[in-house]
């Protein structure tokens, strides 16, 4: 598995995913409706931090903060707070670079929806095993053929460095040197590629087939083996989820927050 | 249950049709084996018996193909899926590739017939633990030896208990015990009724499992008849297909003088100890 | 003209998963010997004889070949010694042409240009596609593509050679093609390793047998001393081939494992 999901045992985890889904997507509203730094940041700091430890996946959020979000936001610091064009209130200076208060309240805007958004998003893949996802979707309406895409799309990474794997080794086998670090890997790995792709092409063509062969698209309703449950309350919170969102839209709208 | 007429084809671009002329009866509830050389038009065979030639191969068809009373070339392959179920050679292209474990993988034609889902789980178990694949079914499908999946792409076929199963050399990649526990799962579902094409170079199973043998070659069906009559045969290496050891022994005793002419040939090892039992002990 | 002794001693290995594939296991073998592994699915061969090349690295124990131990030399390095044929010969294809993959590993060892056309015409004359050379691999059957993978091996010109079920979706023709390469290679002295389930194959063409179960070996010698070994092949779970299995059932003491010897022995007692 090369998705980024980790098998935990809590309550986030059980979530059906379209709650969390829902959850995610009413996050994402409200933080690019609002104007207000402070409540996007309010969002990571008391919903999507604490999720991510109720689900014991705390660690590994903060890792992938650290990797992938943090240059960012240090990037979007520097350039905004110092360099933003329609700063008027300077509070220190240094050549071209001045520090205002406008930007520095721009760059804390955006990283805090961008923070919401990327942290938000994390918490949900790391608690969501793809195949439950793709099953509460297809319960909740959407058509088996996208679920399959999506799920096939999604397994063919792994299926992709099985095979690269492989014919590597078999290469070396037959005396290919790649001794030399991770740049002669890759060299080595280049003219794999275009086979590589070019079998898989054909794999699909077969397989497609054998779909067929096993019923696939026989009936527009098909039944799924794995249920995920869908309690009542969660169906109530969805709906909160989404009126809440709704709610924080038309009073931004409508001019009540601004 | 399967009937051919006159069935010809070419694939498209060959010099050369695949299959010519070819007539096939398999009875309801029956296994058949098919044998030939590498090249003599088996695979071929295969998917016409299954529906998917011509409806997913272009190219130059012929003759009628009936299973179950339906002609196959005059319907969509889903509706030929519903009579026939057909395992092909290669077993990492049988599975879905959108399933996470094997346990889904196994449903996953059942799902698309909507099949209830306590339903689904029984007949995933029974199936599962027939060929042995209960301790993997939480495993990725990609993660199996090749063993493992030829398991799997049998299983998935068989959980759906189509009444007419083509199996396009399941065995290949399975030791000895595999392919008997393959060979028993066959048996039991030609008990229950199912009609069975298995595609085999291994004569001695055959054998023992098959009720009728039809041999292939240069894409004609060249004999048909019981497994004894059959591999007894002295024009079957002419043909490219093997004869078991038991039956070079006895060949070669009788040109030795040492067993009679009038006898046949034995294939295996029960009607050979016959064979050798009785005139051994004669002197 | 080979004089490398493969020499294998308490070898043991663990994947990372925890099973233990090879556990504890001493195996000699000498320049030009031809040995058939035999077993159960899972039982560690083809883990032990992933070692040959390189591809599998001992947890404990050596591996020996010649003089150079294979934990200090790479996969590449290896591949002047040991040539290894892959179960599943699409792990193993990548080029476009059947020429092409059979020449990739003597142009990796540093053949000269004459020498890859010649060693890649007379591997592909061996197989039987000499006429598929330009063919794109996808065109050919599967059985085909196990001879291609056997070609790009002996192409190779390799002392050793390892061979994981040669004869898998082989027909009577290609089973007999691939007895002879082996034949062939014996005659050059090369040593040939093959892992098969194919018990009349191994009894007609290999003089000694290593049977293994459970990562360690259960018996290893002369085919005939194997095959009377019951015990070490029921403990195994290997069938022993048709003749040795209607031999017991007639109740005879002797294993005659080839058609002939096996008239040989019913005539002997005939006469009584």
């Amino acid at each position: 598995m090369t998705t980024l999901y980790l098998e935990r045992a809590s309550a986030v985890h059980r979530l059906n995913p379209v709650t969390k889904l829902v959850a995610l997507l009413a996050i994402i509203a409200i933080v690019f409706a609002v104007p207000q730094w402070w409540v996007p940041l309010g969002i990571v700091v008391f919903v999507v931090v604490p999720a991510a430890v109720l689900a014991r996946v705390g660690g590994r959020l903060l890792r992938l903060f650290l990797i992938l979000l943090l240059p960012l936001l240090v990037v979007l610091f520097i350039v905004q707070g110092f360099f933003f064009p329609d700063g008027t209130t300077v509070l220190w200076q240094w050549g071209p670079a001045r520090l205002t208060v406008e930007g520095l309240v721009f760059s804390l805007t955006i990283g805090s929806r961008l923070s919401a958004l990327v942290l938000g998003s994390l918490v949900f893949v790391l608690t969501t095993h793809p195949a439950r996802l793709m099953t509460s979707l297809t319960q909740a309406g959407m058509s088996a053929k996208i679920a399959y895409v999506i799920s096939a799309s999604l397994q063919i990474i792994p299926a992709f460095q099985e095979r690269a794997r492989s014919i590597l080794l078999a290469q070396q086998a037959r005396g290919l040197e790649i001794a030399g670090g991770p740049l002669r890997r890759a060299r080595a790995l280049l003219p794999l590629i275009a086979p590589l792709v070019l079998g898989m092409i054909t794999d699909v063509d077969e397989r497609s087939t054998a779909m067929e062969a096993r019923a696939f698209g026989a009936t527009p309703r098909p039944t799924s083996l794995t249920v995920v449950d869908d309690p009542l309350s969660e169906r109530i919170g969805r709906w909160l989820l989404a009126a809440t969102a709704a709610a924080v839209i038309v009073l931004v709208v409508v001019g009540v927050i601004a | 249950m399967i009937e051919l007429r006159d069935v010809a084809f070419a694939y498209e671009d060959a010099p050369a049709f695949t299959l010519a002329h070819l007539d096939l009866d398999v009875a309801a509830g029956t296994i058949m084996g098919i044998v030939g050389a590498s090249g003599s038009g088996k695979t071929t065979l295969a998917k016409i018996i299954a529906g998917f030639i011509p409806s997913t191969e272009g190219g130059t068809y012929r003759g009628t193909a009936s299973v179950a009373g339906a002609v196959l070339s005059e319907g969509t392959l889903t509706e030929a899926v519903d009579v026939v179920g057909l395992v092909t050679q290669n077993p990492f292209n049988q599975i879905s590739g959108a399933r996470f474990t094997v346990r889904e993988e196994l449903a996953f034609g059942l799902e698309n017939r909507s099949v209830e889902r306590s339903q689904m789980i029984e007949r995933v178990n029974t199936v599962a633990a027939t060929l042995g694949l209960t301790p993997l079914l939480d495993r990725s499908p990609y993660a199996l030896s090749g063993g493992q999946m030829q398991l799997v792409a049998i299983a998935s076929m068989v959980v759906m208990a189509p009444p007419v199963l083509v199996l396009d050399e399941p065995t290949s990649q399975l030791d000895p015990a595999g392919t008997r526990l393959v060979y028993d799962v066959l048996g039991r579902l030609s008990e229950g009724g199912t009609t069975i094409v298995i595609i085999e170079h291994k004569t001695e199973l055959l054998h023992e499992h098959c009720d009728a043998i039809a041999v292939l070659a240069g894409g004609r069906i060249v004999s048909t008849g019981t497994p004894a009559s059959v591999f007894a045969d002295d024009r079957l290496s002419t043909w490219g297909v093997g004869q078991t050891r038991i039956t070079q022994a006895a060949r070669e005793a009788r040109t030795r003088g040492l067993l009679p002419a009038t006898e046949p040939l034995p294939v295996g090892v029960s009607d050979g100890a016959a064979v050798f039992g009785t005139n051994g002990e004669t002197r | 003209m080979n004089d490398l002794t493969i020499r294998i001693e308490a070898l043991r290995h663990t994947y990372e998963s925890g099973v233990e594939a090879v556990a504890g296991v001493d195996l000699t073998i000498a320049p030009g010997e031809r040995v058939a592994i035999v077993g159960q699915n899972g039982a560690g061969k083809t883990t032990l004889v992933r070692h040959l090349n390189g591809m599998v690295r001992p947890t404990e124990g050596t591996v020996h070949i010649g003089d150079w131990s294979t934990s200090d030399k790479s996969i590449a390095e290896l591949s002047h010694r040991v040539g290894y044929v892959f179960q599943n010969p699409d792990e193993q294809i990548f080029a476009r042409t059947v020429e092409s993959d059979v020449a990739f590993g003597p142009k990796n060892l540093g053949f000269e240009p004459e020498q890859i056309t010649e060693s890649v015409t007379s591997a592909l004359e061996a197989v039987g596609l000499a006429h598929e050379a330009q063919v794109h691999p996808h065109h050919l059957s599967l059985s085909e593509r196990k001879r291609v993978a056997i070609a790009a091996v002996l192409a190779m010109r390799t002392p050793i050679v390892v061979l994981d079920e040669p004869t898998t979706g082989q027909d009577e023709g290609g089973v007999r093609l691939i007895a002879s390469i082996i034949d062939d290679l014996t005659a050059r002295g090369i040593t040939v390793v093959a892992i098969t389930h194919d018990m009349d194959f191994c009894v007609e063409n290999f003089e000694r047998v290593v049977v293994m179960a459970r990562g360690t070996v259960r018996a290893d010698g002369s085919t005939e001393q194997v095959f009377a070994d019951q015990p070490a092949l029921e403990a195994a779970a290997v069938e022993p081939p048709q003749l040795a299995r209607l031999a017991r059932v007639l109740g005879w003491s002797e294993t005659a494992v080839d058609p002939s010897s096996f008239v040989d022995a019913f005539e002997r007692r005939r006469r009584g």
